[in-house]
């Protein structure tokens, strides 16, 4: 089925193009939820609750840019809205309390790259992790960012430069990535 | 949105760029969520239509189960077992009856009237009882009327005696025909007729054939009686002159009696005039009852069938081989060989079947049938925890109808064989249809008690809701494909029952195989799949009146 037929199926609320559009993106957006949550089973959870938004607010999709952004876009906004519930998750945010987190090294499993990067993401405290994933990978700005998590501008930037130094860290700690010498050479230690 | 610094960082680019190949497969329960908070028409609907098959049965398992509520049998279970408590001496006729008895009744007038004529003068309540002909009981000629004012408006008044010997010898030897005749349901010899219990009710045997459109008949009451009687007469027959009356009486001639009568009159005592009076009443009412009255209809010819199957199911695979020449001319896909049975591990399941079946009687052994059947179908599939190692995609190719692929559906799944350390799971695939069975029955063997049957059916089948796994082109992967199944098909079935008549209700079981006919697949699938189940059917059947 093509995606335009598929979107038509969608806005009449037909049940097999919502299937067809969930299997289509759903393994993708679960990673997505997956690098946010606390646990697999929270990242379902957040990922069910994203695609029920989706196909509610389909008819307010407009056709202007990649549907796959738009999705993507309610996905991030449902996992930060779960986050932000958890009292944790906020004290996080406070760039004093962040200064002291240890990292579980020991928790990184050692099967593929990809899923060993998204692990070693995980495994940062969840404000870091959360200001990192959403400037780094999803291509927020600092201004969204503080928006979005009703933090100052400046908490955003600070939390994501201690992030990646952390990230940095652990990556080359686990022999996942090398430094190199000139900081834009970063290699692929393992293939 | 994004800052323009972020790309020129090559760290956040690889980041990026890993993180993005990483892919998670959800599990079912998922899909299940957003598709039950989507879809809560469908569960409404569904719910809804569950409430009211629920309802019909409730309702048709009432009236078929529980006793029916006629004011006439439950005034007649009440009197009888009144009656038995008490002795027929009281002055007062039968005091539960009268309590019973509607206040103004031709049959009450017509029994005071005989009274007062005829025996007022000596009436004792000891043989207030007389004997009907069927032999044994000894009832007053009030209950008499009192029951047979249900079954049809009696005459305003009883003929005299001159009418009764003018008709009897031409309706006497069909009288006593019927009586002789009717498997000695009248004789004292009848073991139900003197039971215990004393309740009318549970001592009717009205068949098929006797149901008036009340649901009483003369028959029935004459029956109901004489079972009421016999506790009676234990009371009643004290009486040597009663007993030897009623014995003179049992040959049911009523012209002997009415000989008798005429000669009593001018040797008896007006003690045995009057009985021989009520003697001859009863007769009249007796003969009125069995020879005068309209005949009943016949019970309809229209059956009610409710019925609960539980099944076994299993499937047929086959398609994707036998077409894969066409399917892939060009060699765009190769699909292995052997066809798919060669590749699934599947097993038969438990599912159970519930319908509701109109039948009309054409001939004394066949009959049609027609009704709604809910079915559903469950049979386990083995498949294995997906880790990523067998691919990512299962994917189904979409065929014209010259076989000829003209698109592909990928979507993920499980896969069908192990590879590394895969852990194995079962899954369910299920189906929930309704159909509308239409067919035969046909009596092979057997009477009207116990009978062995033939039926086939064929059904038109909606599919309600799936929940199954369809198996990928390259019979890699299980898919979970809505879009892919058939929601209108059809079934044939046949079955084979043994029928046992209890009461008025008739029980059957027996085997039943149930065939889909067409595969439960569209044809742009390219694979195919046959349902079959086989049931033991336990259902039972009633008279619509």
């Amino acid at each position: 089925m093509t995606e335009e037929a598929i979107l038509q199926g969608c806005l009449k609320n037909e049940a097999a193009a919502q299937r067809e559009l969930y299997n289509r993106y759903s393994p993708k957006m679960l990673a997505v939820c997956y690098r946010f949550a606390h646990n697999r089973e929270d990242a379902e959870d957040m990922l069910q609750e994203g695609f029920i938004k989706v196909f509610s607010q389909m008819h307010t999709f407009q056709n202007k840019g990649a549907f796959e952004g738009w999705i993507r876009r309610i996905i991030v906004h449902t996992c930060i809205n779960n986050l932000k519930k958890n009292k944790r998750f906020n004290e996080s945010l406070d760039i004093v309390h962040a200064h002291g987190v240890q990292v579980r090294e020991e928790s990184v499993p050692s099967i593929v790259q990809a899923k060993q990067i998204v692990e070693c993401i995980r495994i940062l405290p969840i404000g870091y992790r959360t200001v990192l994933n959403l400037y780094a990978i999803e291509g927020y700005s600092h201004k969204e960012i503080a928006d979005m998590l009703d933090i100052e501008e400046s908490t955003s930037r600070s939390q994501y430069t201690r992030a990646k130094q952390m990230l940095e860290e652990i990556l080359i700690r686990k022999k996942i990535l090398t430094k190199p010498k000139e900081k834009t050479e970063w290699l692929v230690a393992v293939r | 949105m994004k800052e323009n610094s972020f790309y020129s960082d090559d760290f956040e680019e690889l980041i990026r760029g890993k993180t993005e190949q990483y892919k998670m497969y959800p599990s079912e329960n998922v899909w299940k969520g957003v598709h039950s908070a989507l879809h809560t028409k469908r569960k409404w609907f569904i719910g809804s239509m569950a409430f009211l098959v629920t309802g019909i049965l409730f309702m048709a398992g009432r009236e078929l189960i529980l006793p029916s509520n006629h004011p006439a049998l439950h005034k007649s279970a009440t009197g009888a077992v009144a009656d038995v408590a008490k002795p027929a001496v009281e002055n007062t006729p039968h005091a539960p009856m009268a309590n019973l008895r509607p206040a103004n009744t031709a049959a009450a007038t017509r029994h005071n009237d005989s009274d007062n004529d005829i025996a007022s003068q000596e009436w004792d309540p000891a043989v207030a009882g007389i004997s009907i002909t069927v032999g044994h009981p000894v009832l007053s000629q009030s209950d008499l009327s009192e029951w047979l004012s249900h079954v049809v408006k009696l005459p305003a008044q009883a003929p005299d005696l001159n009418v009764i010997a003018a008709r009897t010898p031409a309706t006497d030897n069909n009288a006593l025909a019927a009586l002789t005749h009717d498997d000695g349901r009248g004789t004292a010899d009848d073991g139900r007729a003197t039971g215990d219990d004393g309740r009318l009710a549970g001592d009717s045997r009205t068949t098929g054939s006797e149901i008036g459109t009340d649901g009483l008949t003369a028959q029935n009451v004459i029956e109901s009686l004489s079972a009421r009687g016999a506790h009676e007469g234990r009371y009643a027959r004290t009486n040597a002159a009663l007993q030897t009356s009623t014995d003179n009486r049992s040959g049911v001639n009523g012209q002997s009696l009415l000989a008798q009568s005429a000669g009593a009159s001018t040797r008896a005592s007006a003690k045995e005039i009057a009985e021989s009076e009520d003697a001859q009443r009863a007769n009249w009412l007796h003969d009125y009852a069995m020879n005068l009255l309209e005949t009943t209809p016949k019970s309809g010819r229209t059956y009610l069938e409710l019925s609960l199957s539980p099944t076994v199911s299993y499937r047929s695979m086959g398609g994707s081989d036998a077409g894969a020449d066409k399917l892939y001319p060009l060699g765009v896909n190769g699909t292995p060989p052997g066809g798919p049975n060669s590749y699934i591990d599947h097993r038969p399941g438990f599912g159970f079947e519930a319908s509701g079946t109109i039948l009309y009687r054409l001939t004394r052994n066949l009959s049609i049938k027609g009704g709604l059947q809910f079915n559903f179908t469950r049979f386990p599939i083995k498949a294995y925890e997906d880790n990523g190692a067998n691919g990512t995609a299962a994917t189904t190719t979409l065929q014209s109808p010259y076989g000829i692929m003209m698109d592909s559906i990928s979507s993920t799944g499980m896969p069908l064989a192990r590879s590394g350390k895969q852990t194995s799971v079962t899954v369910y695939n299920d189906y929930y249809q309704l159909s509308a069975p239409v067919g035969f029955e046909l009596r092979v063997l057997g009477n009207e008690q116990l009978q062995f049957n033939l039926a086939a059916t064929i059904a038109p089948t909606y599919l309600l809701n799936s929940s199954s796994y369809m198996l990928s082109s390259g019979y890699t992967r299980y898919d979970k494909s809505p879009a892919m199944y058939r929601k209108l098909n059809f079934y044939a079935g046949a079955e084979a029952f043994l029928s046992y008549r209890v009461g008025n209700i008739r029980w059957q079981i027996g085997p039943e195989l149930r065939y889909q006919l067409l595969s439960s697949y569209t044809s742009q699938s390219g694979m195919s799949e046959y349902l079959k189940s086989y049931g033991l059917k336990i259902g039972i059947t009633k008279s619509i009146p």
